[in-house]
């Protein structure tokens, strides 16, 4: 990176030190250590997401095949996705897996955090375990559950058949279209939960303990305390915490591709996935990106919204 | 009188729930172990569900012994460790100057990289492969290494501007009252007391590296130079070997995570807690 910085010890030495006041004015008083500092990020920021990002765009906009030049479409890929019923129904099987996986995971995570705020002994051990599944690799759980699913040998079926005698037979839950979608999301409220349970948990925590007697002395029973100090008190929390997890659901592609595929007959079937596909298995690039660039406008606002609360939660 | 009855039922309740969560976060990983020590036939017989008779490690000499296994292990911690060490570096430094140093563009450079942070690799994964190709880095592990930086650099990068600037600032100017340069006030005081932060960001860039599957599975090719989450979800296609053998490839897997969590728990958790955090 060529920073102002690096042009100054071939300015006349006469005219030097003027010169530095005088960037340092404009640039800010650090700009020399602070540009150094930063260069790598913005080389990296530039060549790795911002290049690819506009990039992607522009491939959205052509017909493109692997290993052949792109031809200029204009909205094209976006109009015919529009009326796809395949693209329509991954959309709204996105939307289906986002919303429903969030909101478990909203509740668990409530669960987890109040749990670990009781009086509970060795809490710093059970927040530990349940913290298990978020940093497990993600592929590792999708197998674990792929195989305790599986309709002859799978542990889930034995136990609701053989031991505890609730099925009469044994479910395939990953090949039926009606248990499919629930069963992906399962896997994916098991492995997000315990982030929702320890980003509340650090919010109750910062709470302090005079806003409860307060409530207390008002004469307020254990759930009105819940609704009218807990709540209030981590509700910026728990905007990041959903935004952020609606984002990453949203995009989740590891989860569904390792069970399902987007299977059975599409009733699984998620844009992260049907890009892969589109891209890797047809080779139609352009309308790949097309897939996973159709929301983007969406996406592009919550990640602002998103960002100035994780901005305005650093700064207070 | 209410209110004292519910603290009265506040703790076993506490205790049913808890228990009730961690049974079901622990089993997967329970179930996965016993399976990779069961034999083929104890697995099809449906006998002694929930314990290897006999104990067999079969298993796991057929993974490491017929299989690239132990080539996708060294491939992952080549991947992981090289890109983590790469992202802390760039990270720290770039995460002092936005927290602290004063400079044009500073404010609009830290909001750039918050939103870095959040754009999903789901829609960026086939212009970057594009891109690695450009670079020649395609079917390679530096590909891999290069390319990873893109997520963990904004992470630890925004982790990291929290931490220094929970650091008070007197400190900085008082080494640079008696004579430090700020360079060299970065370097002797503020790292030493950001090192926790950094151990942390550093733990979380390498758990994001070593678990990363959409990257790898596009990026690679050569069967040889496949990580571990690849690797291992190309088995289940195989259909020649068991669950068992899966199991082992999962077990092995997961260990590095779970060992470095367990060690350094206190500075993860921290992390996570630190500002809403991807893990």
């Amino acid at each position: 990176m060529a920073t102002p910085a690096a042009r100054l010890p071939a300015s006349a030495t006469l005219g030097r030190q003027r010169t530095a006041v005088g960037l340092a004015q404009w640039l800010g008083r650090d700009y020399r250590l602070g540009l150094l500092f930063v260069a790598p990020i913005i080389a990296l920021v530039l060549a790795l997401v911002a290049y690819p990002f506009c990039y992607a765009i522009y491939l959205s906009m052509t017909r493109k095949y692997v290993g052949v030049p792109p031809v200029w479409v204009g909205f094209d890929n976006y109009v015919k996705l529009t009326w796809d019923g395949f693209f329509r129904r991954a959309v709204y099987n996105s939307f289906v897996f986002t919303f429903g996986s969030v909101a478990v995971k909203v509740v668990l995570g409530m669960a987890m955090a109040l749990v670990l705020m009781t009086h509970v002994r060795f809490r710093s051990f059970w927040t530990g375990v349940l913290l298990i599944p978020w940093v497990a690799p993600t592929v590792v759980s999708a197998l674990n559950f792929l195989w305790i699913y599986d309709y002859s040998l799978g542990v889930l079926n034995y136990l609701l058949v053989k031991v505890f005698r609730i099925l009469p037979q044994g479910v395939g839950w990953l090949s039926e279209p009606g248990t499919a979608m629930a069963s992906v999301i399962a896997v994916n409220v098991w492995r997000g939960f315990p982030f929702f349970g320890i980003s509340f948990l650090a919010g109750m925590k910062a709470i302090p303990g005079e806003a409860y007697e307060a409530a207390a002395v008002d004469g307020a029973g254990a759930l009105q305390r819940f609704r009218h100090v807990t709540l209030p008190g981590i509700k910026n929390i728990m905007i990041i915490v959903v935004l952020l997890s609606t984002i990453w659901t949203f995009n989740d592609f590891t989860i569904v591709y390792i069970l399902t595929k987007g299977g059975p007959g599409g009733a699984t079937q998620v844009l992260p996935v049907l890009t892969y596909e589109i891209a890797f298995g047809a080779q139609r690039l352009g309308e790949a990106i097309a897939v996973a660039l159709y929301m983007l406008p969406a996406m592009a606002a919550v990640i602002i919204v998103l960002a100035r609360y994780m901005r305005r939660g650093r700064a207070a | 009188m209410r209110n004292r009855i519910l603290a009265r039922a506040e703790t076993p309740l506490a205790y049913a729930v808890l228990l009730a969560l961690a049974l079901v976060v622990v089993f997967p990983f329970y179930w996965m172990f016993v399976t990779s020590l069961k034999s083929e036939e104890q697995m099809r017989s449906l006998a002694s569900m929930f314990w290897p008779s006999p104990v067999v490690l079969d298993n796991y000499r057929q993974l490491l012994g017929k299989t690239d296994f132990a080539a996708w292990y060294g491939n992952s911690i080549v991947v992981a460790v090289s890109s983590t060490f790469l992202a802390t570096a760039i990270g720290t430094l770039g995460a002092y100057a936005l927290a602290r140093l004063k400079f044009f563009g500073r404010a609009f450079m830290a909001s750039a990289t918050l939103i870095t942070y959040l754009v999903p690799p789901s829609i960026l994964f086939i212009p970057l492969y594009a891109q690695i190709r450009n670079l020649g880095l395609a079917d390679s592990l530096t590909g891999l290494i290069v390319a990873y930086p893109s997520f963990t650099v904004p992470f630890v990068t925004w982790l990291l501007m929290g931490y220094f600037e929970s650091i008070p600032l007197e400190l900085e100017e008082s080494a640079m009252i008696d004579g430090a340069t700020r360079f060299g006030a970065f370097r002797r005081i503020i790292l030493p007391l950001a090192a926790p932060g950094v151990l942390a960001a550093a733990l979380f860039a390498f758990t994001q590296a070593w678990n990363e599957f959409l990257y790898a599975l596009v990026f690679i090719t050569n069967v040889k130079l496949r990580t571990l989450p690849v690797g291992l979800s190309t088995f289940i296609t195989g259909d020649v070997y068991g669950w068992g053998f899966l199991m082992a490839g999962a077990v092995l897997t997961t260990l590095p995570v779970i060992a470095a969590y367990t060690y350094l728990q206190k500075y993860m958790v921290e992390g996570l807690t630190a500002g809403s955090v991807k893990g």
